[in-house]
């Protein structure tokens, strides 16, 4: 055929050629998910503050693969979530029976363990750990507290560039730890719908940079921000306070929704993603997570392998606020609405 | 046998340049709260070093940053501002205009009137960071810094005013910045109501809703609340007039905590003008 001839195919060499092509394609889609990112995620059920924490803990961490020998000698960061604590609302903060029960796992594997937080609503630290009930248990286990919102800070190039914030003013605290083990509370979130592991990571910036509330990275977008800091930070963590959690007009009004969970993993998008459908939220519908998926982790539910107790039998749904930039939350079939 | 104060006072004297916490690298916000303690208790000399470190943290165009070296973000202006105000020092003059000048030059960014917020988000006082939107806290400090310079009635302090008032809490207090979110009414704090307030002595506009703010902040605030909280709480009720009858000893109290825990010259500094019971205000 001269390069002049026309091209012409007949029927049977289209389909052909269709069919090699979608055969290509199916090919392509299945090693494409057969590379793509897997964790685990370990999800404890009928846990209590007064209960074995350290010990389904550290359950947790060996069941998601996590070694805590490899941190003796080195600096483990506790991140609480402390965000505008109050005593007439414990369910808005990490409780702190689970900071002292993960700071006891890896003490005893020999880590030199410091607890840091940044409170996004709060200037005055020491009043954000007093109301949260957190002082008194430092206090009690001798535990080091890292004002994340004063540190000294190192400037850390965005990783993420989601939003166009070229970098990040972290604490010192944050850069020099060899682990960050994001601890946060399990919550409804009235902008983004969803705030776990991920979000609450926004407490690694100081404020001291940012403001109160951390108003730059609001300008830059909160799903983006939220992004971008957790593909910022070295190895993270994620052990979950999921036993009194918050729905509604969370992460700061919200009302009361036990759940007695504890939830470990390291990775947070699938942590994250765990978390949102125990909520019977749908993941895909959390943008900082559908930024997430497999840039960061997994969110699909085939790519999680779930460790401890299966999380359908234990999906309880959460009340979400009835506007409409949470709308997608709930209009995923299967997602129930309170 | 020496008072509290004066052991406060000479611990202050002798770090007067200072961070947040001890050990912690000088930054611009305590230390110029250390230099106008001392300045309010007498200590002109022991202020010197405190005065000069802000005149470093100093940008070309008169801004003041968070720490000598961090030239951003600049809202530890104004507490520059009140420092070399309060030193009625000749040698800071360049420095006070030049800080004046560049804290008008700010704005807080507005946006539409939303019905998903409760306050008046076309009102411009002073942010955090440049380029973001106006907060209680900044704000308030920027107010006491141009009332403490004349400029009570410049219309930056006018709309500044107005802001503040706007950001309080129906039933009382403010918090970082927001009244209401997505219909919700938010929880009041202390440390910026005691800010605000400071910041609002004197203003008769939107005097129902000062009133309030003082009987809730008169309310909230007793012998354990945490230092930075009750230092500024009393400085805002003692602006109004409404300090309580217990507020020495609560500051001696404060001062104990603070010395128990390895001396905080920030701490410090605020308790020491928390017992003045005002930052010095020339007008």
């Amino acid at each position: 055929m001269s390069a002049d001839a026309p091209l012409q195919l007949d029927r049977r060499a289209l389909l052909a050629g269709g069919a090699a092509a979608a055969a290509g394609l199916a090919a392509w889609t299945a090693a494409r998910r057969a590379f793509a990112p897997r964790a685990a995620v370990f999800v404890a059920r009928d846990q209590r503050y007064d209960g074995p924490l350290e010990q389904t803990i550290r359950d947790g961490l060996t069941a998601v693969g996590v070694d805590v020998t490899q941190f003796r000698g080195k600096r483990v960061l506790l991140k609480p979530n402390l965000v505008e604590p109050s005593r007439e609302i414990p369910h808005m903060t990490t409780h702190p029976a689970m900071i002292l029960a993960a700071a006891a796992v890896f003490r005893r594997a020999g880590a030199a363990v410091t607890v840091g937080e940044g409170p996004g609503h709060v200037r005055d630290s020491e009043m954000a750990l007093a109301e949260s009930g957190v002082a008194d248990a430092l206090d009690s286990a001798n535990l080091r507290f890292a004002d994340l919102n004063y540190e000294e800070t190192a400037w850390v190039k965005n990783a993420g560039r989601a939003s166009d914030l070229e970098g990040f003013h972290f604490p010192r605290s944050v850069v020099e730890a060899d682990l960050i083990v994001s601890l946060p509370k399990l919550k409804t979130h009235h902008w983004v719908g969803v705030t776990c592991a991920m979000k609450n990571l926004y407490g690694v910036i100081p404020g001291i940079k940012y403001g109160w509330p951390k108003n730059v990275l609001h300008h830059h977008g909160i799903p983006q921000t939220v992004y971008d800091i957790n593909a910022s930070l070295a190895r993270t963590v994620a052990i979950v306070d999921g036993i009194d959690c918050m729905e509604g007009d969370g992460p700061i009004m919200g009302s009361l929704k036990r759940m007695g969970l504890i939830l470990v993993g390291d990775n947070l998008p699938a942590v994250d993603a765990t978390a949102s459908r125990l909520m019977d939220l749908a993941p895909e519908a959390v943008t900082y997570l559908h930024l997430a998926a497999d840039r960061l982790g997994p969110i699909a539910d085939d790519r999680i392998e779930q460790r401890g107790e299966a999380w359908r039998p234990l999906a309880s749904p959460f009340q979400i606020l009835d506007k409409p930039h949470l709308n997608a939350l709930r209009q995923r079939p299967g997602v129930r609405v309170s | 046998m020496r008072g509290w104060i004066d052991i406060a006072l000479e611990h202050l004297a002798g770090h007067a340049v200072c961070g947040y916490s001890p050990g912690q690298a000088p930054a611009s916000e305590p230390t110029g709260l250390a230099a106008m303690a001392l300045l309010l208790h007498g200590r002109t000399a022991a202020a010197q070093p405190a005065l000069r470190h802000l005149a470093e943290a100093q940008c070309e165009a008169g801004g003041v940053g968070i720490r000598r070296g961090e030239p951003n973000p600049q809202w530890p202006t104004s507490l520059a501002i009140l420092a070399w105000q309060t030193s009625q020092d000749v040698r800071y003059r360049e420095n006070l205009h030049k800080a004046i000048d560049s804290l008008l030059a700010v704005r807080g960014e507005t946006m539409p009137r939303t019905p998903d917020l409760g306050h008046d988000t076309t009102l411009s006082a002073w942010p955090w960071v440049a380029g973001t939107h106006s907060w209680v806290e900044p704000t308030a400090l920027a107010v006491l810094s141009l009332k403490a310079v004349g400029q009570s009635e410049h219309p930056r302090t006018r709309e500044a005013v107005r802001m503040l008032i706007d950001r309080q809490i129906p039933g009382g207090g403010c918090n970082y910045g927001n009244t209401f979110c997505l219909g919700q009414k938010l929880r009041p704090h202390a440390q910026p109501t005691g800010l605000a307030l400071a910041a609002l002595a004197g203003e008769s506009k939107g005097a129902s809703r000062i009133t309030a703010s003082v009987a809730w902040l008169a309310r909230n605030i007793d012998a354990r609340t945490p230092v930075q909280s009750l230092c500024w709480a009393l400085i805002g009720l003692a602006a109004h007039g409404a300090a309580p009858k217990n507020a020495d000893s609560w500051l001696q109290d404060a001062w104990r905590r603070v010395s128990d825990r390895g001396v905080s010259s920030y701490k410090t500094a605020l308790v020491l003008l928390a017992a003045k019971k005002r930052l010095q205000i020339a007008n």
